[in-house]
């Protein structure tokens, strides 16, 4: 196994040339009048004769492709991954502030996704063709179909636009304010977390609060698709021979259930589970744009926009990080949960 | 997805008049406004959006200030007097101001206001000089004219001083081949005195005398006490000596080429600030919010409300929600939501507001035809235009006929602009209401149609495409309206109708590929040149980019009307001048003026002290309670 590992991690500076390579080839295709548009968003800043020649050659912008592409690997093997127009810092810093809301948001995603999905799936499972397994496939269904911007701005509208119980953004005015004064230690980028360890119970409620209506989102557009994965699992397993021995042994139902059948049934449903906290880790770009939450699928959002192609380029680069990383501890996870899978 | 959107809207409206909490003020203690974004730079002498204007607005200062809602009167502000000929501070026709500087201001940081910073804020601006920046507009009075025009960057001055030949034509430093090669450090002796004798140039106009600052302009600049006024950020007043202190250039002669044009990311005072405006900056979170707290050592009257947030929020359904909870005191909301927030108990919906804006409609007379799909077949044979087809004055005045004026403001902007006459817009000196306006006359369209091209034209059709930059939906329906008339009054006129993302759009522009596109200009100050040099000069921003024909007719027309508008400094006779550049624009078609669009401004009622000044950028925080 520990060569399987160390073979993927050496193939992660491939994968990550690849991508940057794929990224500015087609960047090269624009033209440096296109490209001028991230610094130019109004031709009276063209006002001065000779603005667009002199920004373009200031920022290189005319340089050929190989020049450019040279260039920027030798920043990012610098650590520098560029400056991000649209945010005004450096896409390292974007990175850095903007990544641990994202995974906040992804780890508390996870938690209802898992439980309920895997929950829901075997439930359905035992059902099968049952009243219950019917109701839950037309949820599930619904639950696939529903697209993220009109069940966000859904349930926008009933907790906050009604209820008022549940608004965007990350944390409420007052908290924000505390959480950006230089007397908020911020030890993980993750406020629940960080307002726990400054000892602020309140501001944790507060970041809960603000939490729900994006995890309600992002949950209940992940868990019907695990829910369907569970349960064709647990179907496939109750049909085993194995179950039918322990049902034979007098075992209770709820023992074949519990013991026997979903314990197998989990091992695909925990990779495509895992696989589900690695997209939302990649960023949650509309889910993230409804509820005003500062993750990197909103700044990717923004950046692409704009045609930033440092951000976008950067952003792209993290994705792949984690794509490549998180399947390989996906991988691992799972030879690790089935002892007949073998990695190597 | 739009569908979806307006119902929902729909059912959020009703719900949120049952769910809304009405009287009691949320977040006494703070305003919070939730527009689009995000700003640039919190350095006045890089800004050059509205969005950072607003926040530099919140706090740096100028010398003077607008009267209020108008545009036209000034106050004193970090000066106490307002230069006049009356009372003796403006001299030398026009040339000498003289500024009493405020005693007793203090800085963000503790440090006290002196005429030395004032000196040192506007020479910045001047080195500064980055490019697609600001810094042109201080440039032009600040040092001689070369060659009978004003010059727009220091580095024509340098070239000047190098004696090259046709210095105008020098807009970068690095162009001029005077640096060691990756470096700013100069190859001779030579080149570092002409950087430095360019530099002295602009110092000389400046004079301290006790508490006075006296600026001698080279010659005059009609407009130059606009350049200076409150909400040109490129004219904010800083610290010199932390500018100074933080790398930002010190003040000398001998090194300022090394401050000059940076990249963004090297320019020390893009995220700090320290100035002397009401607010101070509390925080910043790039791309999504600046708050500010009340400066204690303010020397007017501190603002009413201890904080201040400026939210970026792109979701239009967010802002909105926030604003009938309460969270949002202020939001922007696009014209076509509009009807969204009226009559809403809660919520004040401010219309009609006169802004410094126009709209048109533009004709390149040489379009760029290599390679170039706009234009078709790029000949006069019914599937295509030939380049030079707007060079055509029958053309343009069939084209301007053919505009729906009225109906485009009613359908488009519902009713919340007017119909220019020209880009001397009301609200400007020279601006006359009975210069004549186009209005939409099928017969006439008709008319100079079947004239253009000796009948050729009507005969055989066009076909184009109009471009505009896509989410503009004003800009769309302005030019679909033009492609559905053209087609009905003959079916061989093809207009097609093409959005194109900003990249493209700037792209094709740039090249001139565009035949005929939609932008706008919305004032820098509130003078009619900021306008006209834009619009009619041959070097303007617009002006220059319409093709050689457009620039030739210009330079013989109207470059010389531009010129006498800024070096003429008797209003009457500069008020004459505009009047006859609109004129001239009427009779040659220069432009199709669509609109002057009105602001608006939607709030909560609890929002006290809230008034318009079409020169500010954004909310004055200061002005307002709640």
């Amino acid at each position: 196994m520990l060569s399987f590992i160390i073979r993927r991690l050496l193939l992660l500076p491939v994968t990550l040339l690849g991508l940057t390579f794929l990224i500015f080839l087609f960047m090269s295709a624009l033209s440096p009048y296109a490209l001028l548009s991230t610094y130019v968003n109004n031709p009276r800043q063209l006002q001065a004769p000779g603005a667009a020649q002199n920004l373009i050659k200031q920022y290189g912008l005319d340089k050929p492709f190989y020049v450019k592409y040279v260039s920027y690997l030798n920043q990012i093997i610098h650590g520098n991954l560029g400056w991000s127009q649209t945010m005004n810092e450096t896409v390292v810093q974007v990175i850095k502030t903007r990544f641990p809301a994202t995974l906040e948001l992804a780890l508390y995603s996870i938690i209802p996704i898992v439980i309920v999905g895997i929950w829901l799936g075997v439930v359905a499972a035992v059902h099968h063709n049952g009243l219950i397994d019917q109701i839950l496939r037309v949820v599930a269904l619904i639950g696939y179909s529903v697209p993220a911007f009109v069940l966000g701005l859904l349930l926008l509208f009933i907790f906050y636009g009604v209820l008022r119980w549940l608004p965007p953004g990350r944390l409420g005015l007052g908290f924000e304010m505390i959480y950006n004064s230089p007397a908020f230690h911020h030890y993980t980028g993750l406020v629940t977390i960080d307002a726990l360890l400054n000892g602020r119970f309140w501001m944790f409620l507060d970041a809960l609060k603000h939490l729900i209506d994006p995890v309600l989102t992002l949950s209940f557009l992940s868990w019907a698709g695990l829910l369907r994965i569970t349960r064709s699992s647990m179907l496939e397993a109750l049909g085993q021979d194995y179950v039918r021995t322990a049902r034979a042994k007098g075992l209770s139902e709820r023992v074949v259930i519990n013991k026997h059948a979903r314990r197998n049934a989990l091992i695909p449903a925990t990779t495509v589970a895992g696989l589900m906290f690695i997209g939302i880790l990649g960023g949650v770009v509309i889910t993230e744009t409804i509820f005003n939450y500062p993750g990197i699928g909103s700044a990717m959002a923004q950046a692409s926009e704009q045609l930033d192609y440092a951000t976008v380029l950067g952003l792209s680069l993290l994705f792949g990080l984690i794509t490549v990383v998180g399947n390989l501890v996906v991988d691992v996870a799972y030879a690790l949960i089935d002892p007949r899978v073998r990695l190597g | 997805m739009k569908k979806i959107l307006i119902i929902m809207m729909a059912v959020l409206l009703v719900g949120a008049f049952i769910g809304m909490a009405a009287g009691s003020v949320v977040n006494p203690n703070t305003l919070v406004e939730e527009t689009i974004g995000p700003f640039d730079s919190m350095d006045p002498a890089w800004a050059y959006d509205t969005a950072s204007g607003e926040v530099i607005w919140q706090l740096y200062e100028n010398l003077v200030q607008y009267d209020g809602t108008s545009t036209v009167n000034l106050l004193p502000m970090l000066s106490t007097n307002v230069p006049s000929v009356a009372d003796g501070t403006i001299l030398d026709n026009g040339t000498t101001y003289v500024f009493h500087i405020r005693q007793g201001v203090y800085f963000h940081n503790g440090d006290i206001l002196t005429p030395e910073d004032v000196v040192y804020s506007l020479e910045r601006t001047v080195i500064f000089d980055r490019a697609g920046g600001p810094s042109w507009m201080l440039a032009g009075p600040l040092f001689p004219m070369i060659d009978g025009q004003y010059v727009s960057t220091i580095v024509q001055v340098v070239a000047n001083e190098l004696g090259l030949s046709n210095p105008l034509n020098y807009t970068s430093l690095s162009s001029l081949g005077i640096f060691a090669t990756g470096t700013k450090n100069p190859l001779s002796d030579k080149y570092k005195q002409a950087l430095i004798n360019a530099f002295n140039l602009l110092a000389k106009d400046f004079e301290i005398k006790g508490n006075d600052v006296i600026i001698h302009l080279p010659q005059p600049y009609a407009p130059f006490l606009y350049i200076l006024a409150h909400g040109a950020n490129w004219s904010s007043i800083l610290d010199k000596k932390w500018a100074a202190d933080h790398n930002a250039w010190d003040g000398a002669a001998d090194d300022w080429w090394y401050y000059h044009n940076p990249v963004e990311s090297a320019d020390p005072l893009r995220d700090i600030e320290n100035g002397t405006g009401p607010y101070q900056l509390q925080y910043w979170i790039p791309g999504r919010e600046m708050a500010f707290v009340r400066f204690d050592n303010y020397w007017g009257k501190p603002a009413p409300v201890k904080y201040a947030v400026i939210k970026y929020v792109n979701e239009f359904t967010t802002r909105l929600l926030d604003l009938l909870s309460g969270q949002a005191d202020v939001i922007y909301v696009p014209i076509e939501n509009l009807s969204e927030v009226e009559n809403n108990p809660n919520v004040r919906v401010i219309t009609k507001l006169p802004t410094l804006e126009v709209d048109n409609i533009y004709f390149t007379w040489n379009i760029a035809s290599q390679g170039n799909s706009y234009i078709g077949s790029g000949k006069l044979d019914g599937n295509g235009i030939p380049p030079d087809f707007f060079s055509n004055l029958d053309v343009r005045k069939a084209f301007e006929y053919l505009f729906p004026y009225k109906q485009y403001i009613q359908q488009a902007w519902n009713g919340n602009a007017m119909q220019p006459n020209s880009c001397i817009i009301e609200g400007l000196l020279g601006y006359d209401p009975n210069i004549p306006m186009y209005q939409q006359d099928l017969a006439k369209a008709t008319e100079y149609f079947k004239k253009a091209y000796n009948g050729e034209l009507w005969q055989k059709g066009f076909k184009f495409t109009a471009v505009y930059n896509t989410g503009n939906t004003t800009r769309q329906l302005a030019l679909q309206a033009l492609s559905n008339y053209a087609r009905q009054i003959n079916p061989k006129f093809q207009i097609n109708v093409v959005g194109e993302l900003w990249s493209n759009f700037l792209n094709d522009y740039l090249a001139g590929k565009l035949p005929m596109y939609m932008m706008g200009w919305l004032a820098d100050y509130p003078d009619p040149y900021d306008f006209a040099d834009a619009y009619f000069a041959s070097t303007g921003a617009y002006g220059s980019a319409l093709g050689q024909n457009f620039i030739d007719f210009a330079q013989k027309n109207l470059d010389p009307l531009v010129n006498d508008l800024i070096t003429n400094v008797v209003p009457s006779q500069r008020a004459a001048i505009a009047q006859k550049l609109s004129m001239l624009s009427y009779e040659n078609a220069l432009y199709i003026w669509t609109d002057q669009p009105y602001a608006y401004e939607v709030q909560r009622t609890w929002v006290k002290g809230w008034y318009y000044n079409a020169m500010r950028p954004g909310i004055d925080f200061y002005s307002l309670s709640k």
